[in-house]
């Protein structure tokens, strides 16, 4: 009891904190730059993250993680936005509301369809916050018993999960690309003998690739090629009816809201997985558990509620072990990660110890987002319909001169433009053969991890491999990796299966 | 995407076996007395032997489909060509190289963005048989957006932030 109330005022504090005319005023302009990225098909959360990082620099810390962390917020409510009009997501994490979005704006419930986008955003939000709350300081308590050998796991395990719920499909090329980004880490001066690897002499790649560059290029070069190479958007739908929504019809659906406000949150946790996955996961738990589950698809006010609740709730859920652990929960939490080691914030296991009010006060920023969105979700209509209206021939150049100085404002190197070009050219063929980006990003990550614990935990053990196998959380973690990589490989499926209908004949004669 | 998986294929193994050879040429740091677990080439080697493990099933996989029939002809070149998706991507590839990869650094940053603000516009907006008026709006809306973005972009990263533009 004395832990919570202990932990309310660290948070009532926190809030104070940011009850200032200048913090309130980048909370004003952020979240609402961010609902535009996401509004915007062709503006990721990623991108806009990555790309608003450029313009904190010569900020406080606190402000710059507050404004990035309203442009995260912002962006993935704004992407519902386009989601609904126009039936293309602003974000990949808005494609499951398009399902139901679409048809109920097509019905002449265009301002009802946006009303319930902004209550499921909200709560999702606030479900997420109460989690980081909750959970971060427990997790990063936790975290302090973690060694070379848990680390070097959870490196794997992150590859492998993100890998494989990123592309469901194929998770194959899942893994693969998670283990080009941490390919992509070994490039630069190693950790340990600082043995420059894969440099062959270039003083720019000492450091290895800069994340901010590759990240503006993979997600915001790419998106620019995406976008103008597909058939331009055309009908932009008009919001004749109300966007404030009805308490009642919200809370009619509250068992949905807490259950994808869960599924959010655990997929947020869960490394580099991300808010279109905990969109779909949330959306196709709510449609199996629905009553009116015929109505899905065409224009379900539960569905839609649904997909923007669990999208939302990700983005403090993806907070969690980006704070925790220094593993990102998903890609624009990457880029927000990158931006604290930027702004001399260290997160990780010893957050916990070394500053645990910051803990709290990125929990007050997701606080002042979700208010952000909240008003804006209820009052911005017109504006966003023109917005929405802007063809892609003037809004793609403004984009990419974004990303071209955005990488170069870093270092002010010109090194950084070519990487931001490779990177863009190279995530966009990757991404047309059907490679997801999240892994990629983790892996660039993720790479200085799994490099210096795997080497670490090997010396400590004297080249013994029992410790990586045997302690409790490592047992774990590759056991959950390995059943994840069986599980996708149809062979070991079957043979999974008969092996548990050998154990259990009685049923398997049932079924037969 | 089985002809795409058998050239991806090809290409992570031979970047596989490029990292698993590289890696075995790095030092062993034996001078140094380093613990041999130690040494810079042990995780690349280790990362390029899992993907050549993938790159392996990614091309038999494909091999099995067919996805080594590739088809190629100068017909099919010409097809993707001409599609006016792949076009639209080309140029813009070019257009975007083209500006940060060789006009920034080289000219007054101003004058790089306003110039590729302006050719973008002016290129993804032209119709062939637009009037004279039409010609004129759209010299004007190029021209605005490519002295606004110019402008703002310049100002806000040079007086507000203080970076030395390129």
């Amino acid at each position: 009891m004395a832990a919570l109330l202990q932990n309310l005022n660290q948070f009532f504090s926190a809030i104070a904190g940011f009850l200032t005319p200048v913090a309130l005023f980048h909370v004003f302009w952020s979240t609402l730059l961010g609902i535009v990225i996401g509004a915007l098909p062709g503006l990721t959360a990623t991108m806009g993250v990555a790309l608003v990082t450029t313009l904190t620099y010569k900020l406080p810390p606190e402000l710059a993680i507050l404004i990035l962390i309203c442009v995260y917020n912002g962006a993935i409510y704004g992407g519902s936005r386009s989601a609904i009009l126009l039936n293309i997501p602003g974000t990949p994490a808005n494609a499951a509301t398009t399902l139901d979005g679409f048809p109920l704006a097509r019905a002449g419930l265009a301002g009802k369809a946006m009303g319930i986008a902004t209550s499921g955003s909200v709560l999702g939000s606030l479900i997420g916050m109460f989690f980081l709350a909750t959970v971060a300081p427990l997790l990063g308590n936790y975290a302090l018993k973690f060694q070379s050998f848990e680390f070097f796991w959870l490196a794997i395990f992150g590859i492998v999960i993100s890998g494989h719920l990123t592309a469901l499909e194929d998770p194959m090329k899942g893994w693969i690309a998670g283990f080009l980004g941490l390919l992509t880490a070994m490039v630069g001066q190693e950790g340990i003998h600082a043995y420059e690897r894969f440099t062959y002499g270039t003083t720019e790649l000492l450091g290895g690739f800069a994340l901010i560059p590759a990240m503006v290029g993979a997600f915001g070069f790419a998106e620019v090629l995406t976008v103008m190479r597909s058939p331009a958007a055309e009908v932009v739908q008009e919001a004749r009816d109300s966007i404030i929504p009805r308490l009642g019809e919200v809370f009619r659906y509250w068992r949905t809201i807490i259950r994808s406000g869960l599924i959010g949150t655990i997929i947020g946790i869960i490394p580099g997985v991300g808010e279109d996955i905990a969109a779909w996961v949330s959306y196709a738990a709510a449609r199996r558990k629905s009553p009116e589950r015929e109505k899905f698809g065409k224009g379900s006010v539960e569905g839609l509620m649904a997909a923007e609740t669990g999208n939302n709730a990700c983005v403090p859920g993806a907070i969690i072990p980006a704070l925790t652990l220094a593993i990102p929960g998903s890609a624009p939490a990457a880029v927000l990660l990158a931006a604290m080691f930027i702004h001399g914030v260290r997160p990780g296991p010893m957050i916990m110890v070394e500053s645990p009010q910051f803990v709290y006060q990125v929990v007050a920023m997701v606080f002042f987002s979700t208010l952000g969105v909240l008003i804006y979700g209820l009052t911005l209509t017109r504006f966003l319909l023109w917005v929405l209206a802007v063809p892609r021939t003037r809004l793609m150049p403004v984009v990419f001169v974004l990303c071209a100085i955005g990488s170069y404002a870093i270092t002010q190197r010109t090194f950084d433009i070519w990487v931001m070009i490779g990177f863009g050219l190279f995530g966009y063929v990757l991404r047309e053969m059907k490679y997801p980006m999240a892994p990629l990003v983790l892996g660039i990550i993720l790479g200085d991890i799994l490099d210096k614990n795997l080497r670490r935990g090997l010396v400590l053990s004297d080249g013994d491999l029992t410790p990586f196998f045997t302690r409790p959380i490592s047992l774990v973690l590759w056991l959950i990796t390995l059943s994840s990589i069986l599980l996708s490989i149809e062979p070991a499926r079957q043979a999974l299966r008969r092996g548990a209908q050998a154990i259990r004949p009685g049923r398997a004669r049932r079924e037969a | 995407m089985l002809k795409a998986d058998f050239l991806t294929g090809i290409a992570f193994i031979l970047l596989s076996l490029y990292v698993i050879v590289e890696s075995w040429r790095m030092p062993r740091l034996e001078h140094l007395q380093v613990h041999p677990l130690s040494v810079p080439g042990l995780v690349p080697a280790f990362l390029g032997i899992v993907l050549l493990v993938f790159a392996v099933i990614l091309l038999v996989r494909s091999i099995l489909a067919g996805g080594h029939r590739l088809g190629l002809s100068a017909e099919a070149a010409r097809r993707v060509l001409s599609n006016p998706g792949n076009q639209r991507l080309l140029l813009t590839a070019i257009l975007g190289i083209g500006y940060a990869g060789f006009l920034v650094g080289r000219i007054p940053y101003w004058l790089a963005t306003g110039l590729y603000v302006f050719t973008f516009v002016g290129v993804f907006e032209w119709r062939p048989g637009m009037t004279r008026r039409e010609h004129v709006r759209l010299g004007l809306a190029a021209g605005l957006l490519a002295v606004a973005t110019s402008g703002l972009v310049t100002w806000v990263f040079q007086s507000l932030f203080l970076v030395t533009l390129p």
